[in-house]
């Protein structure tokens, strides 16, 4: 049976599944905010999400909620990206409390500002310690 | 009901592609957005998008989660986050492109094209002879109606994969006792 519901597109989902994957990649290694880079994450994750839950899908399918004769969608995947939501929440917690963290270390949110802060403190270290073996 | 029959699905069509369409422009606005309020606000967007998206591919209790979680909780904490700290000083609205890294660009790139050249092999989205659908979804469904449970995805959430759930608990303990220690609030007082 073919595909009501893209018809010829049905492969449209997938190439958006493949540019939000993209586009969260590109925001988490791109982006010199720490906090865009978690938005990055999340973008990319739900891009995933996106592939799972079409993965699930099918045209003559109903909710998965048995009430009458089928058929249903697949309610696995289902499952999995539920686990993967709260999962993601988690992650998303743990990096913003590292950011406000370092934010309240170097004054800072950009990471190409704290590479510097960073090589300045290791360089001082080092000279401190050259003059320490001169003496 | 015929007429009925023959309008729904070209709506449905209509509303997914230009909800994937809302999606992929939203999630681009949020990448090229400077400020980061902004970005939060866009995101939360975004998230909304998806969960109208995720009922209308048949999967209402992952649209339900994505709204509370995904568009609610996460936004909350974004905000939490900002709120912290610093938001860029004002200036350009848009990054600029010329603070671009092409390492960036390229590795973004090569992964969007390498999974692009892989969608031709995948089964179309909505075929119901797809790989997804094996005998273990099957029995899901036929038990969970079987034992009198309706919503086949709450029954393998907590009965058949529960130790998944189990387990997803402990992550996000491990998660709030990481944010307390990160903040360096270990204790109560």
């Amino acid at each position: 049976m073919t595909d009501p519901l893209f018809g010829v597109g049905a492969w449209f989902a997938h190439a958006v599944f493949a540019v939000l994957v993209g586009v969260g990649l590109f925001v988490l290694v791109d982006d010199d905010n720490l906090v865009k880079k978690v938005i990055g994450l999340n973008i990319f994750q739900t891009g995933v999400f996106l592939f799972f839950v079409t993965s699930a899908y099918r045209a003559d399918g109903k909710a998965p909620l048995v009430t009458g004769p089928g058929p249903y969608v697949n309610p696995l995947p289902h499952v999995l990206i539920l686990t993967a939501i709260v999962v993601g929440v988690a992650v998303t917690a743990v990096a913003l409390a590292l950011v406000v963290r370092i934010y309240g270390e170097y004054g800072t949110l950009r990471e190409d500002v704290i590479r510097e802060v960073r090589a300045a403190e290791r360089e001082s270290a080092a000279a401190e310690a050259a003059e320490e073996g001169s003496r | 009901m015929t007429t009925l029959q023959v309008v729904a699905p070209t709506l449905e069509v209509a509303v997914s592609v230009a909800l994937l369409s809302f999606v992929v422009v939203v999630a681009v606005l949020t990448a090229v957005v400077r400020d980061v309020l902004t970005a939060v606000v866009v995101f939360a967007a975004y998230s909304l998008g998806l969960a109208i998206l995720w009922v209308l591919f048949h999967a209402p209790d992952v649209g339900l989660t994505e709204a509370a979680v995904g568009a609610g909780v996460t936004t909350a904490l974004f905000l939490l986050a900002i709120s912290q700290t610093v938001r860029p000083a004002g200036g350009r609205t848009l990054v600029d492109p010329r603070t671009v890294k092409p390492s960036s660009v390229v590795v973004a790139l090569g992964v969007t094209v390498g999974l692009l050249l892989t969608v031709p092999a995948l089964p179309p989205v909505g075929a119901a002879d797809t790989p997804a659908f094996g005998p273990v979804s099957d029995f899901y469904l036929a038990d969970a109606a079987d034992r009198g449970v309706d919503n086949a995805v709450t029954a393998v959430l907590v009965v058949y994969r529960g130790f998944d759930t189990f387990g997803e608990i402990a992550v996000v303990f491990a998660a709030a006792v990481a944010v307390l220690a990160a903040l360096g609030r270990e204790t109560l007082a």
